[in-house]
């Protein structure tokens, strides 16, 4: 590690090779059977239209390190369940938990939009409480329902970017109380707006796979430093590494 | 209560409303088609197929493809139980092997092993020896890997994070490095 980064300063992460994946993989031709598939190859596979690309992840890095000696430690994360994420982890003795909660974000966006249709033909006093707040409140009603400090560490990923203000606010909040005292978050945050959608797994101890997917939900807003530290005024430290690819890491420990 | 023979009993009985049975083997190799076009394990002896709901629990010790509505209890101790693509089971699952390709609500205990195809959408905790997960599937819950370990091993660079500094200590701090 750097002398910068030793000062919480990191420098060239997403510094990385990319490559096209293979299209042949896709799910097109497969034969295998249910009972009896070869299942080396499963977990592989990937959509003809994903691309994907690694990234040198001095975040990773020291968030691992963090967990070092951990034991059975129990992780949350809230990205998609990539095998080889989940196995990453589970390797190394963790209880792992998944919600891929922009999944939800998504699905929840989706059904408040019926709601809204249902309540624009009823009654006035049926209607749909619209604020940030009771979107929010609603929102984190069906998610994230786990009991308090039962996490040490959490993968948050991208996702702040992607919900509303509000959202992001009150996750926070919740993420802050399931996690342990010296629970580490690690999130990222895009330095502007991104062009594509992203979605994250590990690939080793120093490498994150970005894989380019169809968009799921478009970018709220990019968050600035200040308002970084903000969200997070509750952890005890806070440490940041911005790459070439302006993909701010960051860590928080509570 | 469903019991296995009960299964068999009815599917005899409703083949022509959407169960069906198949042969557990095959003459043209380990797979056959279901009339949906979807490839079906060789030692499937059972299956439920789209259009058809079942409320209840279900034990048995062979092979069961679910591809229809199922809310109850499944226990097929020794058997794999498959949800198929249209398939949607809200129930604990307790199986030697579970290959989930519709939705699945409720915990899943595989005991060899979980399958959980591109298609996949389980909310509920996996109980499993081992586990496969294909990218798409959509996973909400715990994951326990009993014994073992999770196939799929890469090889990783180990011990980068150990090599990693530690004398650092974690300092309240932020800051870009515009290299």
């Amino acid at each position: 590690m750097s002398f910068l980064n030793k000062l919480g300063i990191g420098v060239g992460a997403g510094a990385s090779s990319s490559r096209e994946v293979p299209r042949s993989m896709g799910s097109s031709g497969r034969t295998r059977s249910n009972g009896s598939a070869p299942v080396a190859a499963v977990g592989t596979s990937r959509s003809p239209e994903l691309g994907e690309s690694n990234r040198v992840s001095n975040g990773l890095k020291e968030f691992l390190w963090n967990l070092e000696g951990l034991g059975r430690g129990a992780l949350l994360d809230l990205g998609p369940a990539w095998q080889t994420t989940l196995s990453f982890f589970i390797e190394r003795g963790f209880r792992v938990s998944s919600e891929d909660l922009l999944r939800a974000w998504k699905e929840f966006l989706v059904d408040e939009e019926g709601k809204l249709r249902e309540a624009a033909g009823r009654a006035a006093q049926h209607t749909l409480d619209v604020t940030p707040s009771a979107r929010a409140a609603r929102f984190l009603e069906a998610n994230l329902q786990y009991p308090n400090s039962s996490f040490d560490a959490i993968l948050l990923w991208d996702l702040l970017d992607y919900v509303e203000p509000m959202v992001a606010k009150q996750m926070v909040a919740n993420l802050t109380e399931l996690l342990r005292p010296g629970g580490v978050v690690f999130a990222m945050f895009h330095s502007k707006k991104p062009e594509g959608f992203q979605r994250y797994r590990v690939a080793d101890s120093t490498t994150l796979q970005v894989i380019t997917s169809p968009v799921l939900c478009p970018a709220q807003r990019v968050y600035q430093n200040r308002e970084i530290q903000d969200l997070f005024g509750r952890y005890r430290t806070m440490k940041s590494f911005v790459g070439r690819d302006q993909l701010r890491e960051s860590l928080f420990i509570k | 209560m469903w019991k296995k023979e009960d299964v068999k009993t009815q599917v005899v009985r409703e083949n022509a409303t959407g169960f069906s049975t198949g042969s557990p083997t095959s003459p043209s190799g380990p797979t056959r088609e279901t009339s949906t076009g979807l490839p079906v394990s060789s030692k499937a002896s059972a299956s439920i197929s789209q259009g058809i709901r079942i409320k209840g629990e279900i034990t048995g010790s062979e092979d069961l493809f679910v591809d229809g509505h199922l809310e109850g209890k499944v226990n097929l101790s020794d058997g794999s139980f498959t949800v198929g693509p249209n398939g949607e089971v809200k129930a604990d699952i307790f199986a030697r092997e579970v290959i989930v390709r519709g939705r699945v609500d409720g915990k899943i205990v595989g005991r060899e092993k979980i399958q959980l195809w591109s298609t996949g959408n389980v909310a509920g905790d996996l109980q499993t020896e081992r586990l496969v997960i294909e990218d798409g599937a959509v996973l909400r819950g715990r994951v326990e890997i009993e014994t073992g370990r999770p196939i799929d091993k890469r090889d990783e660079a180990r011990g980068a994070a150990a090599g990693s500094s530690k004398g650092g200590v974690i300092s309240v701090s932020s800051g870009s490095a515009a290299d």
